[in-house]
C-alpha cells in the first residue's frame, strides 16, 4: 500500500520534469480529441483499452469481458461514478504502437481511441519517447516465469532442463524471445509455439508439454485452471532475459493527465480497501506491489 | 453508338445499375485476358496482360503529340476516407472499374466520367493493416468483377449492377491477414479459369499462401503455402507438403514463418506458371531462424493445375534486413549472345535486378540497380548472395545490458530499392523501366520494449536519404547486360508503377502529384500535368472509339508517410486526395 502511494509521487515528479517538452510538443499538435476529466464525468463514460486474448488479464469469451484488467476498469469506473466502455484489441509490435494505435492516434480504419490504455509497463524511457501519451499510476508487478507439472519434472533448477523436455510458450512474446535466445539457441527444439496464449495452454492441459514460460501471473492462471495437473510455478535463473520484473501502470493521452492522476488515487483506495488484491486472486494471482527503483 | 446510348441512358439514372444488366456489355472470356496485351480498346488484366509487362503497343499518342495531352475528365472518390490510392483501374466496354481505398470499388462510364455503381465493403472492428489501407486493383472474368478487401477477404460482384454475387474468406483479420493485391485469373486444362489470390499480414504467425478459387461460386479448388512444412490442399483434401519440413527452418519455427504473397502474381501462356513473390520471413531477429528460411523472400513458380510449387528462388535468403521480396516477376524473352531465352525478371527489394530462366527458376545474371548496395557485396554466378557479415544487423539478445548494441547502416532500406510498384517492359526497346528509390536504413538494437506487457529487445530503425537532392530515381535498364541507360531522379521517393508504349513513351507519377511522360529512349521528361495530390498507382492506356486514352488514380499516402524519419521532410506537406484522371488527345491535335 504505501509503495503505491510513493509510486504516485515519483510519477508526478517524473511527469512535471517533462512538462516543458510535452508543452512544446501540444503547441506543434493539434490533438485528436482527448478526454480530460471533466469531458469524461460530463459524458459519463469512460473508455478502457485492454489487451485481447490475454488471460486471466483481459480476454473475451461469449460477448463478455473477463479479466483481472477488466475487473480493475469496471472498479475504477464505479468509483469516478461512470459508465465503463471496454476497446478490446490485439497488441501490436510494440508498446510505442499501442500508445499509438489505442490512446493518441487511433487504428487507420475507424480512427478509435480509449482514454486510458491498461496494463502499460511503465517504464520512463519508454515514457520520454513517446510525447503523446503519458504512463502514470505503477499499480502491480510483473515477473516472468515458468508453470511445471510437478509429476514430470519435480524440481526446476535450471532451463537446461528444456534442452530435452518440451515447453509451450505463446509465439512471439517475451518468453518466446527468451528461449529461443537461452543457450544459443540449444532450446529451439524444444519449443511448442502456441499460436495464441489459449493455444499454449491448450498444449499443457493436453499434456504434450510438461511446462509452460509466460509472465507470472499467467503461469499462476494456468496453475489454476489446469485441474488436471499438479502444477507449480518456478522462476529459474533467465540468464540473458533482458528484465526479470517491471511493473505496469496504465497510460493516457499526454492532455489528459488529470485524468491519470485521478485514477492513480482511485486505485491508492482500491489498494487500501483490498479491492485490488482481491481482483488479482480471484483469478489464482498472488498480488506484487509494483517495485521502484 | 448503340453502347454509347445504352451508358448515356445508364448514367442518367440515379442508380444506373439495374437498367445496365442487358446485353450491351459482353462477358469477358479467359481468352480475352490472356490477350489483353495485344488487345487495345480493353484492359482486363492487372499489368496489362497476365505477364505484367505494363507495355503497351498503342501509338496514336507518342513523342511528337504528348504535348497535347489533356485531361478529359477527373472522378472523385468522395467522402471522408482517402489515404493511398495504388488501384489499377480495368477498362471494359466503355466501363471503368476501379477500387480505392478503404476497400471500395467504382463502376464509371468513361464517356462522361460519371459513377455506375459502388461498392463499400464494410470493414469491421479488429483490423489493424500495417503499411495504409490500399487496395491495388481488380480482376475480371464473365459477368463479374473480383477485389481483395482489408479483412482478407475476396468478392465477387456483378459487374453490371455492383451487387455481391459470393464472398470469401482468404485469411482470418483477427490473427493478422489482410488483403490488397488485385487477384490474378489464369487457365487451367482440369478445373477451366482458376482466380488467385496471395495474402497479406505481417505479423509474426502468418504463413504465406496462394489460393485459387472457382471464379463462378468462390469455391476453394487449391491452397498452396510457402514455407517448408506446410501442407497444400487440392479439392478439399491435404495435397502435399511444401519442400521439407526442418530443412532450412529450427525447430517448430515453420509454422509461423511468414512469406506473404501480399503482392500477388503474374502468369505466363508459355509455360504455363503462375509466379508469386514471397515476403519476409519472421520473426524479424535473424539469429533465431538458422538456416535459408524457404520460401521467404523468394519467387516462386506454381502449377495452376494442383498448386505444386515447379521452382523457387531466394533473392534473400536467411533476410536479415527485412527485404520483403515480393516483387513481381515479369516473364519475357530475351535475346542473348544470340540465343533467345525464355527469361522472367525481378527487381528485388534488396536492391538487385535479377534475371531467371523462367521455365526452371535458374538463376541468370543479377545486377543492382540502386546505388551502394551494403547487405551484399555482390550476388555470385550461383544467384547466392556474398553477404557482408559486417552489415549484417546484430542480435538483440546481446545487447541484454540494455545499452543500444551494434548500429549498422544498411543499403537499400526496409521500404526496397524497389517496392510495391510494378515496373514495366517495352517491346519496343527491349528495356525495362524500374521505379526505384535511393535510400538507406539505421538499425541498432534497442535497449528495451515491451510486448504485449512484457519487457523484451526490440530493434529500432531510421530510413536516410544516401544523396541530399533526391530519393526517387525511375530507370530504363538493359536486362541482357544489366547496364542502366538513363535515370530520371526525383526529390520524393517514387511509389507508383510505370507504363510504357510503342509510341516511344514512359509514364509514371510522382508524390509531388504530377504525372509524368519520358522518352523511353533517353529519359527526356517530355509532359507533365499536375493532378493536385500525391500518385502512388499504375498508369493504363487503351483506346476508345479511335482515340488513345491514359488515366492514373491519385491520392497519395502508402507505406512511405508511415514511417517518418528523414524521408517525412520531403513528403510530409503532401496532401491526401482520391481521384481518377482520364486524359486524351483531342481529336483535332492528334491528327497533326
Amino acid at each position: 500500500m504505501t509503495r503505491l502511494k510513493h509510486s504516485v509521487r515519483y510519477v508526478a515528479h517524473l511527469a512535471s520534469s517533462l512538462a516543458i517538452s510535452l508543452t512544446v510538443s501540444l503547441c506543434l499538435l493539434q490533438a485528436s480529441h482527448a478526454r480530460p476529466l471533466d469531458e469524461i464525468i460530463d459524458a459519463g463514460r469512460i473508455t478502457f483499452f485492454v489487451y485481447s486474448d490475454y488471460a486471466p488479464y483481459s480476454w473475451s469469451e461469449a460477448d463478455e469481458y473477463h479479466g483481472i484488467d477488466v475487473d480493475i476498469a469496471f472498479a475504477l469506473g464505479k468509483k469516478l461514478g461512470v459508465e465503463v466502455d471496454i476497446l478490446m484489441r490485439g497488441a501490436d509490435e510494440n508498446l510505442d504502437d499501442d500508445l499509438r494505435v489505442n490512446i493518441w492516434k487511433g487504428d487507420l480504419i475507424h480512427r478509435k481511441v480509449a482514454d486510458v490504455m491498461l496494463h502499460a509497463p511503465y517504464d520512463p524511457e519508454v515514457n520520454a519517447r513517446n510525447e503523446f501519451a503519458v504512463l502514470m499510476a505503477p499499480y502491480f508487478q510483473e515477473k516472468m516465469a515458468v508453470v511445471v507439472d510437478r509429476k514430470a519434472i519435480p524440481e526446476l533448477k535450471s532451463f537446461g532442463r528444456f534442452v530435452t523436455n518440451p515447453i509451450a510458450v505463446e509465439l512471439d512474446t517475451a518468453g518466446d524471445f527468451f528461449l529461443s535466445n537461452a543457450f544459443r539457441g540449444q532450446l529451439q527444439d524444444s519449443i511448442r509455439r502456441g499460436r495464441t496464449f489459449a493455444d499454449a495452454i491448450g498444449l499443457y492441459m493436453d499434456n504434450e508439454v510438461p511446462a509452460l514460460m509466460a509472465s507470472r501471473a499467467q503461469t499462476e492462471w494456468v496453475a489454476k485452471i489446469a485441474t488436471k495437473r499438479d502444477s507449480y510455478i518456478a522462476q529459474p535463473p533467465m540468464p540473458g532475459i533482458v528484465r526479470t520484473g517491471w511493473p505496469i501502470g496504465l497510460a493516457v493521452k499526454h492532455d489528459s493527465r488529470d485524468l491519470g492522476y485521478e485514477l492513480q488515487e482511485l486505485l491508492s483506495q482500491l489498494l487500501d480497501t483490498g479491492e485490488l488484491q482481491a481482483i488479482f486472486e480471484q483469478y489464482g494471482v498472488e498480488y506484487l506491489p509494483p517495485e521502484l527503483n | 453508338m448503340q453502347r454509347k446510348i445504352w451508358l448515356a441512358l445508364a448514367s442518367s439514372l440515379s442508380v444506373g445499375a439495374v437498367a445496365f444488366a442487358g446485353s450491351a456489355n459482353a462477358d469477358v472470356g479467359i481468352a480475352d485476358i490472356m490477350g489483353d496485351q495485344s488487345t487495345t480498346e480493353d484492359i482486363v488484366s492487372y499489368g496489362l496482360g497476365p505477364r505484367a509487362q505494363r507495355y503497351s503497343p498503342l501509338a496514336t499518342i507518342d513523342k511528337s503529340n504528348i504535348k497535347n495531352l489533356f485531361p478529359v475528365w477527373s472522378f472523385s472518390f468522395g467522402g471522408e476516407k482517402q489515404r493511398g490510392q495504388e488501384s489499377q483501374p480495368l477498362i471494359k466496354d466503355g466501363v471503368m472499374y476501379v477500387t480505392g481505398s478503404y476497400s471500395r470499388m467504382w463502376a464509371i462510364d468513361i464517356a462522361t466520367g460519371e459513377e455506375l455503381w459502388q461498392y463499400d465493403a464494410r470493414l469491421p472492428e479488429g483490423i489493424l493493416p500495417c503499411c495504409d489501407v490500399v487496395n491495388r486493383g481488380a480482376a475480371i472474368l464473365g459477368d463479374k468483377v473480383f477485389f481483395g478487401t482489408l479483412d482478407a477477404k475476396i468478392v465477387a460482384l456483378d459487374k453490371d449492377t455492383g451487387k455481391v454475387v459470393w464472398r470469401k474468406t482468404i485469411g482470418d483479420y483477427e490473427a493478422g491477414y489482410s488483403y490488397t493485391a488485385a487477384p490474378l485469373i489464369v487457365p487451367t486444362e482440369k478445373h477451366g479459369p482458376l482466380i488467385l489470390t496471395g495474402n497479406s499480414g505481417g505479423e509474426f504467425g502468418v504463413i504465406g499462401e496462394v489460393q485459387a478459387r472457382n471464379p463462378e461460386t468462390g469455391e476453394m479448388v487449391w491452397s498452396r503455402p510457402t514455407i517448408e512444412g506446410n501442407m497444400g490442399t487440392l479439392m478439399g483434401a491435404e495435397s502435399t507438403m511444401t519442400g521439407t519440413k526442418n530443412e532450412s527452418w529450427p525447430g517448430d519455427m515453420w509454422k509461423n514463418g511468414g512469406g506473404a504473397t501480399w503482392l500477388g502474381g503474374t502468369y505466363d501462356p508459355d509455360t504455363k506458371l503462375a509466379y508469386f513473390g514471397t515476403g519476409n520471413p519472421a520473426p524479424w531477429n535473424s539469429y533465431l531462424r538458422a538456416g535459408d528460411n524457404k520460401w521467404t523472400s523468394a519467387r516462386i513458380a506454381i502449377d495452376p493445375e494442383d498448386g505444386e510449387i515447379k521452382w523457387g528462388y531466394q533473392t534473400t535468403p536467411h533476410d536479415g534486413w527485412d527485404y520483403d521480396g515480393v516483387n513481381e516477376f515479369i516473364p519475357f524473352d530475351m535475346e542473348k549472345d544470340g540465343k533467345m531465352v525464355k527469361a522472367g525478371a525481378s527487381a528485388d527489394r534488396n536492391g538487385f535486378f535479377y534475371i531467371l530462366d523462367r521455365t526452371n527458376g535458374e538463376f541468370i545474371s543479377a545486377s543492382p540497380f540502386v546505388q551502394n548496395i551494403t547487405w551484399a557485396k555482390g550476388i555470385d554466378e550461383n544467384g547466392k548472395p556474398i553477404f557482408d557479415p559486417d552489415n549484417r544487423p546484430g542480435n538483440p539478445a546481446e545487447s541484454a545490458d540494455g545499452k543500444k548494441g551494434k548500429s549498422v547502416f544498411a543499403i537499400p532500406s526496409f521500404l526496397g530499392g524497389k517496392n510495391w510498384m510494378p515496373m514495366a517492359y517495352s517491346q519496343s526497346t527491349k528495356h525495362f523501366y524500374i521505379p526505384s528509390n535511393e535510400w538507406g536504413m539505421d538499425i541498432w538494437n534497442e535497449p528495451v520494449t515491451y510486448k504485449k506487457g512484457a519487457a523484451y529487445l526490440g530493434s529500432g530503425f531510421t530510413i536516410k536519404p544516401i544523396f541530399d537532392d533526391y530519393i526517387g530515381s525511375l530507370k530504363a535498364i538493359d536486362p541482357a547486360t544489366g547496364d542502366i541507360k538513363w535515370e530520371y531522379k526525383n526529390k520524393a521517393p517514387l511509389w507508383g508503377g510505370v507504363l510504357t508504349t510503342a509510341g516511344g513513351l514512359v509514364f509514371t507519377g510522382t508524390p509531388e502529384g504530377y504525372l509524368k511522360a519520358f522518352d523511353d529512349e533517353t529519359g527526356e521528361e517530355l509532359w507533365k500535368f499536375q493532378t493536385g495530390t500525391g500518385i502512388v498507382s499504375s498508369p493504363i492506356t487503351w483506346e476508345q472509339d479511335g482515340e488513345q486514352y491514359v488515366a492514373i488514380v491519385t491520392g497519395w499516402g502508402g507505406a512511405v508517410p508511415l514511417w517518418g524519419g528523414e524521408v517525412a521532410k520531403v513528403v510530409s506537406y503532401l496532401n491526401q486526395g482520391g481521384s481518377v484522371w482520364v486524359f486524351k488527345v483531342p481529336e483535332q491535335l492528334a491528327a497533326r
